[in-house]
């Protein structure tokens, strides 16, 4: 069992009970009264199907366990309209999807996002986009990821936006 | 040793040799205008990029994971994307084209080409007999003369991309690629023409970005040694078919001299008397007329016309044909033989 040393940080006026309580309530708003929520697919690294040499996934040959949603505050960048390369060809590239996510709710859910995960957005009742992380934020140690300096409390999640033809979903 | 997988090695045998040099030459041209006029077929800019076009999808026709990597069947350039991204038929649910897909992209400018076969020579653009071709207006066998411009060397570069996720389609064009420039030129043959298709390279754009989403990007740079060749400046020139020469004369009177007539020496005939002998005669098979011209050693002579009396020492003598001439002398004092001289004229 891993040592834990109590935090006495800001302890004149602020302490673990009360870190609980801002969290508690910042859950309730962003569940009760945001609820922005996303789907976590998370890689099933036993069953996936990749390339013998390179590594890299065979079409449809991505395996993941069962989805979770959970609850974040979502922000999704502005497209860039860009050229593919030098090749003339430009397109609307979507933007990127940036979660922040309470600490404690990937632990109530019992779930953890890696790089390669894939994440689900609800855009509209009908049309899902889909999301590979490529920076899932596990590094939290900065002030700005701590609540008041006091201790860390969520993780800043980045995801780029895949294709049909590298994810599906389900 | 791996077998092959494709059937046997040589599934045709050929039964003739190949043809080469001049008859091979023959065959080429005999290809430009086939299914055609007698004059080659014409050869400009969108023939050479739609050829090139056709190209890429003969030679570069890879498909991975069972499904054929398409490739965009346009020339990319800067103005017709936003028309061709309404048609395309490969792309998602952004209107985004979706990897893996391959794509052409020609650079507007087009050189003057290095093409060894068709570098300068006559300046002014001269036509050039091509071929004579016989011809029959229903009345008179004639011929046209076909005379065709100097094609045009020019240098269009191309890049082939492919965008892609997995390395294995990279590797798959990079083969096809190889494979097909082992020599550094393929030829593609555009209207009929043979075309050098000469590899310059590739590059690699693919996005590494770690917040971004990434694929791979490998452009092959490809350089079409074509030449432009339009029919529009043909000519068609009846050739020499009948000739009518007109000659243009003075048609003034010119005035000349008359011309002095010369001469005729008029035949001789010669009477000689020797060993005494005072009486010669002579048969006339033609209508003559006798003039005397001179005598040797004669005092005088008599003349008989077939046993008639005509005359003594007669200047002229009227003979007609089958008439015998007797002449009688008298004979001189001197001692040499005497003899008759006359000039005889054919009436």
């Amino acid at each position: 069992m891993r040592s834990s040393v109590p935090i006495t940080r800001l302890g004149k006026f602020f302490g673990d009970r009360d870190f609980d309580l801002e969290i508690g309530m910042g859950q309730e708003w962003l569940v009760g009264d945001m609820n922005y929520t996303c789907v976590l697919y998370k890689i099933d690294r036993n069953k996936i199907k990749t390339d013998d040499v390179y590594g890299e996934v065979v079409e449809d040959g991505i395996k993941f366990l069962p989805p979770v949603e959970f609850n974040a505050q979502i922000t999704i960048a502005t497209p860039e309209n860009k050229m593919i390369g030098s090749t003339k060809m430009d397109q609307v590239e979507p933007g990127n999807i940036t979660i922040s996510v309470y600490l404690k709710t990937l632990e109530d859910l019992g779930i953890d996002v890696d790089f390669g995960d894939y994440v689900g957005y609800y855009d509209s009742e009908n049309f899902v986009r889909y999301y590979t992380v490529v920076n899932d934020g596990r590094v939290i140690s900065d002030t700005k990821h701590t609540y008041k300096g006091y201790k860390p409390f969520y993780r800043t999640i980045i995801a780029a936006p895949v294709g049909p033809n590298e994810f599906r979903g389900l | 040793m791996a077998i092959p997988k494709k059937g046997p090695v040589k599934p045709n045998l050929p039964l003739n040799y190949s043809k080469t040099l001049l008859p091979r030459r023959e065959q080429i041209k005999d290809m430009i205008t086939k299914d055609g006029t007698y004059l080659p077929k014409s050869l400009l800019h969108a023939d050479l990029d739609r050829g090139f076009l056709d190209f890429v999808k003969e030679k570069f026709n890879i498909s991975s994971e069972g499904k054929t990597i398409p490739v965009v069947d346009i020339l990319i350039t800067t103005q017709n994307w936003s028309q061709f991204v309404e048609t395309w038929d490969f792309q998602n649910i952004d209107k985004n084209i979706e990897p893996p897909f391959i794509t052409i992209i020609r650079s507007p400018e087009v050189k003057y080409g290095n093409n060894p076969a068709v570098t300068y020579n006559i300046p002014n653009n001269r036509m050039y007999y091509y071929m004579e071709v016989p011809t029959w207006n229903g009345n008179v066998m004639g011929a046209d003369i076909y005379k065709i411009p100097q094609p045009i060397p020019v240098d269009i570069k191309y890049s082939v991309a492919i965008i892609c996720n997995r390395m294995r389609e990279v590797n798959k064009l990079n083969q096809r690629v190889m494979e097909t420039f082992a020599s550094r030129q393929a030829y593609q043959t555009i209207n009929g023409h043979y075309i050098p298709i000469i590899n310059d390279g590739f590059t690699d754009e693919s996005v590494m970005d770690l917040e971004k989403r990434k694929y791979y990007v490998q452009k092959y740079d490809f350089t079409m040694m074509g030449f432009l060749i339009d029919e529009d400046q043909f000519e068609v020139t009846p050739a020499i078919s009948r000739t009518f020469q007109v000659f243009e004369v003075d048609q003034r009177p010119i005035k000349r001299k008359q011309k002095k007539r010369q001469p005729v020496e008029l035949e001789t005939i010669l009477f000689e008397y020797e060993n005494d002998v005072l009486t010669q005669d002579y048969f006339f098979e033609y209508t003559c007329n006798l003039y005397f011209d001179e005598s040797v050693n004669i005092d005088a002579y008599s003349v008989f016309i077939n046993d008639q009396y005509y005359g003594d020492n007669v200047n002229e003598i009227q003979i007609n044909t089958n008439d015998l001439v007797v002449i009688e002398i008298v004979k001189g004092d001197l001692l040499e033989s005497p003899s008759l001289k006359f000039s005889q004229k054919l009436i």
